[in-house]
């Protein structure tokens, strides 16, 4: 008994951070059905998403977050394996060279837009460099490579912070996996890039799996990095979601709500997809022992 | 060694595409005339930072803020960890499978959606707009990082040490810091770390919960940013991230320091 109540007392910060979290789901999607007395609204519908899925400006700011998260995961994750696997080889998995990945880790994202606007902007570093080799006659000329509808100042600020994280969230794994295991493959006969492809990198998919899942909740429901470096026109989901929010008309607000549902609905699913594939590997994993 | 030359240009690369960014930055918050087309500043002088460090701006004030918003975080979600990792690695239970999945929950839901929904919530508490608002949802960001940096760290360390000192009569709290809470240390500091400069980049929750009473850097900077003010935007984004790297290094500096002495003991 007595030991029942001591792990309760130890769970209790843990148990109100979860009930905070489940309490903002509740609200958003009880909002995004319509219910809000106070703004006089109490009978539940499912017409705001209705009118949300019919909405164009919506339609497109689906397509632009799942594109920006899509790209930033898959190329973060691919990087970051590389880099992890860099650091592994070259035997610099303590010291500088981690500083140097757990850098781009601490550098705030509003700073990351800076870097990017100093960077890719039509007067930034990259077409002044394009103006000494005579590649650019005037900035002008130069490709506006921020503020498209492409997101692709975007993409690059999540990847110049995304693939050092990926790297140091695998590196302790896959080094002790490549030590031991990959090891011992090279040892029986093994090159070192088979010994990668068919031990290392195989046992490292659900490390993996995990960081890309992070990465892509992370750039789906993110507000300032696209709102820094995007176009005007379409926004992306969370930053359409805000405008929605803070619209003076409230009716706006279920509006708001049921797109904060259906990024919360992809995250769901997202993370079904991650524990269906880990578990299935992990036993697949089992049934070859 | 021919079969590394790909991976040490990688790592070549990698480390030119990470500091060439931060070394223009630095350029650019000391760039008094860079003028288009010159790699190079024309003229430079300290005049924009003294004038935010010492003049009117409340620069000094801001960081100060933010570093114990930040320093507050840490703590709280550092505590918030260790208890949690010493529920599930030292007690059975049941339903010890859903504390590992509620540990992970929070990344589960971005940080716009937490923030939009828990608003209503933060009103009815009396929390809106108010340092305490702002603290608690930067503690979702921070708590699941801490929970799973300290239950490394106490799963490696267990408490043997603990349930000797109390077989030889030592209290539990007493135990625990005499015996654990040592070897817990550069563990603590590392979620520690971990807690600030989440809580320390923030933004959006930030807005959301302290509804712009509550002032960051983050908060600051962003409109500098949108408003295209680049010595300023500069000057303020080499003091966010500098201060952030300070901290970082201040905690590994401590971590450093103590598990040396630890080794020489």
């Amino acid at each position: 008994m007595r030991k029942q109540r001591t792990v309760f007392l130890l769970l209790l910060p843990f148990l109100a951070v979860t009930a905070l979290v489940l309490v903002s789901v509740w609200n958003v999607l009880v909002q995004s059905f319509g219910y809000i007395p106070a703004f006089g609204l109490t009978q539940p519908t499912l017409s705001y998403y209705k009118a949300v899925f019919t909405n164009p400006d919506f339609l497109s700011a689906l397509r632009v977050s799942l594109k920006i998260a899509l790209w930033s995961a898959a190329l973060a994750c691919i990087l970051g394996v590389a880099l992890s696997m860099a650091l592994i080889r070259l035997k610099k998995t303590r010291g500088r060279a981690v500083y140097l990945v757990r850098f781009p880790i601490l550098i705030p994202h509003a700073v990351v837009a800076v870097f990017m606007i100093q960077l890719f902007s039509q007067t930034g570093l990259l077409a002044r460099a394009g103006y000494a080799l005579g590649l650019v006659e005037d900035y002008t000329r130069f490709p506006q490579l921020l503020y498209t509808p492409g997101y692709g100042g975007t993409i690059a600020a999540y990847l110049w912070k995304e693939i050092p994280f990926v790297a140091y969230f695998v590196l302790a794994f896959m080094g002790s996996i490549s030590d031991s295991l990959g090891q011992a493959a090279e040892n029986l006969g093994a090159s070192s890039a088979r010994s990668f492809w068919e031990v290392t990198l195989p046992l490292s998919i659900p490390v993996i799996a995990r960081a890309f899942l992070i990465i892509f909740i992370f750039a789906f429901g993110g507000y300032e990095l696209p709102l820094l470096l995007g176009a005007t026109m379409p926004k992306a989901l969370p930053v359409q979601a805000y405008l929605a929010y803070m619209n003076p008309d409230l009716r706006q607000r279920p509006l708001a709500m049921a797109m904060n549902g259906v990024i919360l609905l992809l995250s769901i699913l997202m993370s079904a997809a991650y524990w269906y594939l880990v578990r299935r590997a992990s036993r697949r994993m089992e049934g070859s022992a | 060694m021919r079969k590394f030359r790909f991976w040490k240009l990688f790592l070549a690369v990698t480390a030119f595409c990470i500091l060439l960014p931060a070394a223009q930055l630095l350029l650019w918050s000391i760039a008094e005339r860079w003028p288009w087309p010159g790699l190079l500043p024309e003229s430079c002088s300290l005049r924009t930072v003294k004038e935010l460090l010492f003049g009117s701006a409340k620069l000094p004030q801001l960081l100060l803020s933010s570093i114990t918003l930040g320093l507050t975080v840490a703590a709280l979600g550092t505590l918030a960890g260790i208890l949690t990792a010493r529920a599930t690695e030292l007690y059975d239970f049941p339903g010890k499978g859903l504390v590992t999945f509620g540990a992970f929950l929070p990344l589960l839901v971005p940080g716009t959606v937490f923030a939009m929904g828990i608003q209503i919530t933060l009103i009815r508490l009396g929390l809106s707009d108010t340092l305490a608002g702002v603290v608690i949802v930067h503690l979702i960001a921070a708590v699941p990082y801490c929970i799973t940096i300290m239950t490394d760290v106490t799963r490696a360390v267990g408490n043997k040490l603990e349930q000797q000192a109390m077989v030889l009569g030592a209290s539990p709290l007493r135990a625990f810091f005499q015996g654990s809470f040592p070897q817990l240390l550069p563990g603590i500091l590392s979620s520690m770390s971990m807690g600030f400069v989440l809580s320390y980049s923030q933004y959006f929750t930030t807005l959301m919960a302290g509804g712009g009473r509550v002032k960051t850097l983050a908060l600051v900077l962003i409109p500098y940013i949108q408003s295209g003010d680049r010595a300023l935007a500069s000057v303020y984004s080499v003091t966010f991230a500098g201060s952030a790297l300070l901290v970082f290094f201040l905690f590994e500096g401590l971590i450093h320091f103590i598990e040396k002495r630890g080794d020489g003991a």
